[in-house]
């Protein structure tokens, strides 16, 4: 259970995918914190749920929901291991893993972090050239942008 | 009370729009497999019958015409009138702009729910929708008369600085209600999803700049709407320039050109055109080609939203109307 009103205990939610960028955002917070009491991990990985109509049917959308929870399940098991490993205390981090459909992804992470009340929101940077923000936006732009009342890391 | 649609009723009336009765073919109720609906069928949608003609074709800026043969040129028997019936198609594929992928599909279910949305707006073609036999979300447009937006520009014959101040204009006035027309989308949360320039149609008989294919859509990433921002900037760089103003026609024809440009002037996706229209067509004014750097390898920053790009629009609009009168 995450304590939001300890006030001695600090929340932080790292956003965890398959990426390699995402992985170096956990392996940061875990060198920089761990061992360290009074931390709440929220590993959140957000499964961006497509519009109705990427699907032709029922069963290629249950197939493709199968699929990417297994992908997220992975990605959130080998960061707390990576957590535990470096010393993190396992009843401290709380996989989230959501189903949702995010107009924008940053706007789902800013929400969830609001709702976990975590103060520190920790994000890897993707790297994305000037061309592909043009053409797709960019998370953590985003996050640096509208995140409000919390810490923002972006890790390189 | 509509009469209903019999076999014998079809045959009589398909045989009058072809050579012979023996000219009419198969009528199909259920159209799942399009390529079996051919010439001189008919499909009977929603008790209303449409003689199948041709398959619609599709050309791209100048490679030859793709067939779509999910996309039947019709006539609706009942009256008479043109019809683009658009059978159910599902394709999934990675398209590819720059070196850059991303998903992309087609939605029968997006364009219908377009359908419903844009119903009676002056800047979307118009069309309903109805399920075949099997359940299939057919699409049946009205048959819009006129030329695409590509194609009118392509044709004029006006050197550059003469369309600038006579024709230019008023093809930013019609430019103007398109954009508009997509925030409406956009404010529905609905993307377009395959905004091009031949994607406009000018209707012959009312003038209006009219958006047509609804059933594109990608999987946007950070910015749902940033993809068919692209596309609205390619088509105004298009607009400004009377054309793509191209480096390698610029080598050719007016090689001092290069001299002035740099990359920051060149477009952000497609490094082959030029976004900094001004060094090539010096009288174009500032707020104008303010608006093109928006979309060039220099930009500082994007638009995110139609909003921005109206509010720029309208302004560069009044500028040129000033430079006009001046």
């Amino acid at each position: 259970m995450i304590q939001p009103f300890d006030r001695l205990i600090h929340n932080i939610l790292i956003g965890v995918d398959e990426s390699e960028n995402s992985r170096r955002a956990v392996s940061y917070v875990g060198k920089l914190l761990g061992g360290l009491p009074r931390f709440n991990l929220i590993l959140l990985h957000i499964i961006n749920e497509p519009e109705e109509d990427f699907f032709a049917d029922d069963a290629e959308r249950n197939r493709w929901m199968v699929e990417k929870q297994e992908i997220a399940e992975r990605a959130v098991d080998a960061a707390k291991a990576v957590l535990v490993g470096e010393g993190f205390a396992p009843e401290r981090i709380f996989p989230l893993i959501k189903v949702r459909y995010c107009p924008s992804i940053a706007e789902c992470i800013l929400h969830e972090a609001e709702a976990s009340q975590s103060e520190t929101i920790v994000i890897g940077r993707k790297g994305v050239s000037r061309k592909e923000e043009f053409l797709f936006g960019s998370v953590s732009n985003r996050i640096i942008h509208q995140a409000k009342d919390c810490t923002v890391w972006v890790v390189e | 009370m509509q009469e209903p649609w019999t076999d014998e009723r079809i045959v009589a009336a398909a045989a009058q729009l072809l050579p012979s009765r023996d000219d009419v073919g198969r009528i199909h109720r259920d159209t799942s497999d399009f390529f079996k609906v051919t010439y001189g069928d008919v499909a009977l949608l929603g008790n209303r019958a449409f003689l199948v003609g041709h398959n619609a074709k599709e050309g791209r800026f100048g490679i030859d015409d793709e067939v779509k043969h999910w996309v039947k040129r019709c006539i609706d028997l009942e009256d008479g009138s043109r019809k683009i019936v658009k059978l159910v198609f599902y394709e999934k594929f990675k398209a590819s702009i720059a070196s850059l992928s991303f998903d992309c599909f087609r939605s029968p279910r997006k364009e219908a729910r377009i359908l419903d949305l844009v119903a009676g707006h002056d800047q979307f073609m118009h069309g309903y929708w109805v399920k075949d036999d099997a359940g299939n979300i057919v699409r049946i447009i009205d048959y819009i008369y006129g030329s695409t937006l590509h194609a009118m520009i392509q044709d004029l014959s006006m050197d550059h600085e003469t369309y600038y101040h006579e024709t230019l204009p008023e093809i930013l006035n019609n430019y103007i209600r398109c954009v508009e027309a997509i925030g409406f989308l956009h404010h529905h949360r609905e993307k377009h999803g395959d905004i091009r320039r031949d994607h406009i149609i000018i209707d012959r008989e009312t003038g209006h700049y009219r958006w047509i294919d609804f059933d594109f859509n990608y999987m946007h990433r950070e910015n749902m709407f940033a993809y068919d921002m692209f596309g609205l900037g390619n088509i105004f760089m298009f607009i400004l320039g009377k054309g793509d103003a191209l480096l390698g026609d610029l080598k050719r024809n007016r090689p001092e050109v290069l001299d002035r440009l740099t990359e920051d002037d060149l477009n952000i996706v497609f490094h082959n055109r030029v976004a900094n229209l001004k060094k090539v067509y010096p009288y174009v004014c500032e707020p104008l080609n303010r608006i093109s750097l928006h979309f060039s390898m220099g930009a500082e920053i994007f638009y995110e939203h139609t909003g921005q790009l109206l509010a720029d629009l309208n302004e560069a609009r009044e500028a040129l109307g000033q430079g006009e009168r001046e």
